[in-house]
């Protein structure tokens, strides 16, 4: 590989000891898929450094001693508690307090403390065609196809770009990559796509059907940024999807032909509302009616807008006893959102804001129950918004579920039943 | 004694026992976490441990979990001794490889899940891009 004379000096330890490692790692990263050079990233979502995972905060810590500050803007990923409010979840004290040393070590290397899956709601969006280095797929499928940032998927070296601030030239970032490979023509009336739960629903059927490719979707003319967080998450999670194209609406795709770089396949897949109804009675295992006793709005971290319509709608209102009601987001919204009055008016309906985490990556996952020997949290029927959460909590919460949209959520949890 | 090239991912010239899985493999379930041994595997291989091994499969399969859990059995000290796969590398195997320092191979050739048995000694040599079986 290329290297420039500054990269070489890191690598040959000029820098000292934590940079050369780092340098190290990246450039054998980068040989490995045959990249040409490094390029110099310009801002570094940060992996999440989570209690739940047995010496992974311990370890993290222990990397923040041995000196090394993070060299482009770096915000910081989900945890597995509230770290400002830890009882909001009752999740058990030693865990919380675990998850705590975190903060301090991310302070000492200079990462910005963020604890969010959606850092591009709180304003860290860089230019078009900019090179990052992320974690989080929702944030990454994000910030590739609305906002045309680069990046892959990233993975436990992302530390080591933070640390840099250099990544390969490869995947994503190259143009050649950013080409769309399946062709989707949506034939969905437009006002059934007005809830992100339907776009949730659409992702779940689409990434089903690409895996790891780049779908260009034609033929959907509303959207708005809650849409395309619930769609791209959903994407990323039936499938592992990392980039997208919405024809007329992402930016590298304001046509067919461009989103297929010229190269328009002759075949394509209709998509209907058989397609999106069929996500919804695969998904959802549980009754109209019947008992519930969790309901979960943020998947991904809900935007302050989001939490206005929720204030709006459970004003005066009771969360039926018995029932979980966790609306997750990030705490600088949280911030705001105290501002104007929402998370009172939010608690006192019995509601809970939650911030830093969200269920599938707190002490509600069994395997972290068993792994810390506790009392596993009694889940049995959860109704949520998200195809991203309706994917994972069967498996690491252990209980049934139901996609509906964000109104039906909020009935639901005041009625204690499933309200489809 | 039979050479094959392989396409060097992640450093390192070691000596070990193959361990042959003649499908894809994920670490992030055909593996337990606290023994190291295969799980999830309909062949012979269901029960031995990956420990100190060189690992031969066709592809890695599954996601972000599997980097984890490399990483959280080379801190036991139960990583494999290498990883070959006859597929490309997957990224997120190979950064968890690179932080582990588990040595890692692709492009092998398909027939060497025919032919390569498993507990048969192996000489991995990235220097040279070489996989040989000992006699």
């Amino acid at each position: 590989m290329n290297l420039t004379k500054e990269e070489q000096a890191m690598l040959n330890g000029e820098h000292g000891k934590v940079i050369a490692e780092a340098m190290d790692y990246i450039v054998q990263f980068g040989e490995a898929f045959d990249a040409e050079r490094l390029v110099d990233i310009v801002y570094c979502h940060y992996p999440a450094e989570m209690g739940i995972y047995k010496g992974n905060v311990e370890e993290a810590v222990e990397y923040s001693k041995k000196g090394g500050h993070v060299k482009v803007p770096t915000t910081s990923s989900t945890l597995c508690a509230d770290v400002e409010k830890p009882g909001i979840t009752n999740i058990p004290a030693e865990l919380a307090e675990l998850q705590k040393q975190i903060v301090p070590a991310h302070r000492s290397m200079g990462i910005i403390e963020t604890y969010t899956c959606t850092p591009q709601l709180l304003g860290f969006i860089p230019p078009f065609g900019s090179y990052t280095a992320l974690i989080e797929s929702s944030a990454i499928i994000y910030y590739n196809s609305v906002l045309g940032v680069r990046t892959n998927r990233g993975g436990i070296l992302t530390r080591y770009s933070a640390i840099t601030g250099k990544y390969p030239l490869m995947g994503f970032l190259l143009d050649k990559n950013r080409k769309g490979t399946h062709y989707f023509k949506v034939n969905i009336p437009e006002k059934r796509m007005q809830t992100s739960d339907a776009w949730s629903a659409l992702g779940f059927h689409i990434g089903k059907i690409v895996g790891s490719a780049v779908p260009v979707i034609d033929g959907i003319k509303t959207h708005n940024q809650e849409f395309l967080l619930g769609f791209g998450a959903t994407l990323a999670t039936s499938g592992s999807v990392t980039l997208f194209h919405l024809v007329g609406i992402t930016p590298e795709a304001r046509t067919v032909e461009e989103a297929f770089h010229g190269d328009v396949p002759k075949d394509f897949f209709e998509v209907t509302e058989k397609d999106i109804d069929k996500v919804y009675s695969e998904q959802t295992n549980i009754a109209e009616g019947e008992k519930i006793d969790f309901v979960t709005l943020g998947c991904p971290h809900y935007n302050l807008a989001q939490l206005k319509d929720v204030a709006e709608k459970i004003k005066n209102k009771k969360v039926a006893d018995g029932v979980r009601f966790w609306i997750c987001t990030n705490r600088m919204t949280r911030k705001q959102a105290e501002y104007s009055g929402y998370i009172k008016t939010i608690e006192d309906s019995g509601a809970k804001v939650v911030v830093d985490t969200c269920p599938v990556e707190s002490h509600m996952r069994i395997s972290t129950c068993r792994e810390f020997k506790l009392e596993v949290p009694n889940v049995k029927a959860m109704v949520c918004n998200s195809g991203k959460m309706i994917r994972y909590v069967g498996d690491l919460i252990g209980c049934q579920v139901a996609l509906t949209n964000s109104d039906k959520c909020i009935e639901s949890a005041i009625k204690g039943k499933f309200v489809k | 004694m039979k050479t094959y090239k392989v396409k060097k991912i992640v450093r390192g010239n070691v000596q070990a026992e193959a361990i042959v899985c003649p499908h894809s493999f994920s670490f992030l379930g055909d593996i337990d976490l606290d023994t190291a041994e295969i799980i999830i595997d309909n062949s012979k291989n269901k029960g031995i441990s990956i420990t100190g091994k060189i690992l031969i499969f066709d592809e890695s399969k599954g996601s972000s979990g599997g980097s984890t859990v490399l990483i959280t059995l080379a801190g036991q000290g139960k990583a494999p001794k290498a990883i070959v796969s006859v597929k490309p590398a997957d990224f997120n195997l190979v950064e968890g490889a690179i932080v582990s320092k588990v040595p890692y191979a692709s492009d092998i050739d398909i027939a060497s899940l025919n032919d390569i048995k498993t507990g048969k000694l192996i000489n991995l040599n990235l220097d040279e891009g070489t996989l040989t079986v000992l006699d």
